[in-house]
């Protein structure tokens, strides 16, 4: 079966580094970004089958790249899953509303789980 | 029984020296002893009054004395009304600062434990038993901060209004289920019967899934903390009407009677034989207040001293 290709967009290295090498080693397809202008020209070059989406970032946040991602008709299918410490009700339904699949909470989240939650939403097994 | 209450509350509301560092206010700013110069004034006032209308037949030494003691009560009204905006403010700013200190602490937390699991699930190869061991035992206390700053933050958000909930719809067995096999060890370990029985048919709620896992696991890992060695710890499942209720029994210690109506507060901790021997910050039942009633539900409970406790919540079932 075809590697599935994901693209996380995060800007503290460690945790890009972590959850990337869990993930290759899950056997997916992993490129990333570490600000949020990187982000969005590899997510409309490379068209991945779903993007993990940090908000805060430099140069565009979270919002605004989730934005353009929903804007661009040929990004706007792919699930984007928001990976954040904040969690409030404002920037949850902040995401929801622009079109965000979910949410998760970084330090609540093991990768395993990170990963299921993944699988379930590309429906892999 | 009411008397004492009534009397514990006067004294509470005089005790002005307790108020006033409760506050973080000059016993002068205290509310309660503002209010008590405003009525020792207002006493004076109408005796004033009284006496000089009595004694004067000029109206207008009548309207200056009035006017004086309007003065008086609005300037004792203004220090009223400003300390008690300080301590709004102060508690604004405490929240704030809780809110962005455990938001700031969770980076480096997720930072340990994602870097702890890449290590041991991916490249364990090299590593002795013992580092392993060892590996997993920091994995453990890092997992246990992140529960805490995770507490922390959700009070903050709480206090905020602003404690988000991640809802979708899902059978309350599987978190049941979920939450009895997170608390079995714990339960052996303390040589706890762990009884379920869960339900023959799934029973589907709209529920944050994560935030109803915490809410059983606080009610669990109370009701065997409080139970003494060789008890038992029951959870019941009931499908009433259009809603489902869940009941977390135990045959420990209880909870004495007078801390009944305190039990939900922000870090209170039960007097109880056993609160030297278990650990607790106090907001477990807090939160998990406030995400039941957030989700719909109810939760609340009885217990009797030595004999044991039960909690229930209940949540409205899901519309097919």
């Amino acid at each position: 079966m075809e590697k599935k290709k994901l693209l996380i967009v995060e800007d503290d290295v460690v945790l890009k580094n972590s959850l990337e090498e869990f993930l290759i080693a899950e056997g997916f397809e992993v490129s990333s970004a570490l600000d949020g202008e990187i982000g969005v020209e590899k997510a409309f070059a490379e068209k991945p089958d779903l993007i993990l989406l940090d908000i805060v970032l430099p140069k565009k946040d979270g919002y605004e790249v989730l934005a353009e991602i929903k804007a661009n008709p040929e990004t706007t299918h792919i699930p984007v899953v928001l990976l954040t410490n904040l969690g409030s009700i404002a920037d949850v339904e902040k995401a929801l509303a622009l079109g965000a699949t979910t949410y998760l909470i970084k330090a609540d989240y093991k990768l395993d789980e990170i990963t299921q939650k993944i699988r379930e939403i590309l429906n892999l097994k | 029984m009411l008397g004492a209450k009534l009397k514990k509350r006067i004294y509470n509301e005089f005790n002005l020296k307790k108020q006033a560092e409760e506050l973080g206010l000059k016993v002068w700013q205290t509310p309660s002893f503002l209010f008590i110069v405003m009525g020792f004034v207002i006493v004076v006032a109408i005796a004033g009054v009284y006496f000089i209308s009595n004694n004067y037949d000029s109206p207008d030494i009548l309207v200056i004395s009035e006017s004086v003691v309007v003065s008086i009560l609005f300037i004792i009204g203004n220090f009223i009304i400003s300390s008690v905006d300080q301590v709004a403010r102060a508690n604004k700013m405490k929240t704030e600062f809780i809110s962005i200190a455990s938001h700031q602490l969770k980076t480096p937390i997720a930072e340990i434990n994602w870097q702890i699991e890449l290590l041991l699930s991916k490249f364990p190869g090299g590593l002795s038993e013992k580092q392993q061991l060892l590996i997993g035992q920091i994995a453990h206390s890092s997992q246990k901060m992140a529960r805490l700053v995770g507490d922390l933050l959700d009070v903050a958000h709480i206090d905020q209004g602003k404690l988000a909930l991640n809802k979708e719809q899902i059978n309350l067995c599987d978190i049941i289920n979920e939450a009895v096999m997170n608390q079995r060890p714990l339960a052996s370990a303390a040589e706890i019967e762990l009884k379920y029985l869960g339900s023959a048919v799934p029973l589907e709620v709209l529920v944050d899934r994560r935030r109803i896992v915490v809410v059983l696991d606080n009610l669990i890992s109370n009701a065997i903390k409080y139970t003494g060695e060789k008890g038992r710890v029951e959870i019941l499942l009931e499908k009433k009407d259009e809603l489902v209720q869940v009941c977390i029994r135990d045959n420990g210690v209880g909870i004495p009677r007078n801390e009944q109506t305190d039990i939900f507060k922000k870090f209170f901790r039960s007097n109880n034989k056993m609160k030297n021997n278990t650990e607790g910050t106090g907001l477990g039942l807090y939160i998990a207040k406030n995400i039941i009633e957030q989700s719909g539900g109810k939760l609340w409970f009885q217990s009797i001293e030595n004999t044991g406790s039960e909690f229930f919540f209940s949540l409205p079932l899901a519309k097919a």
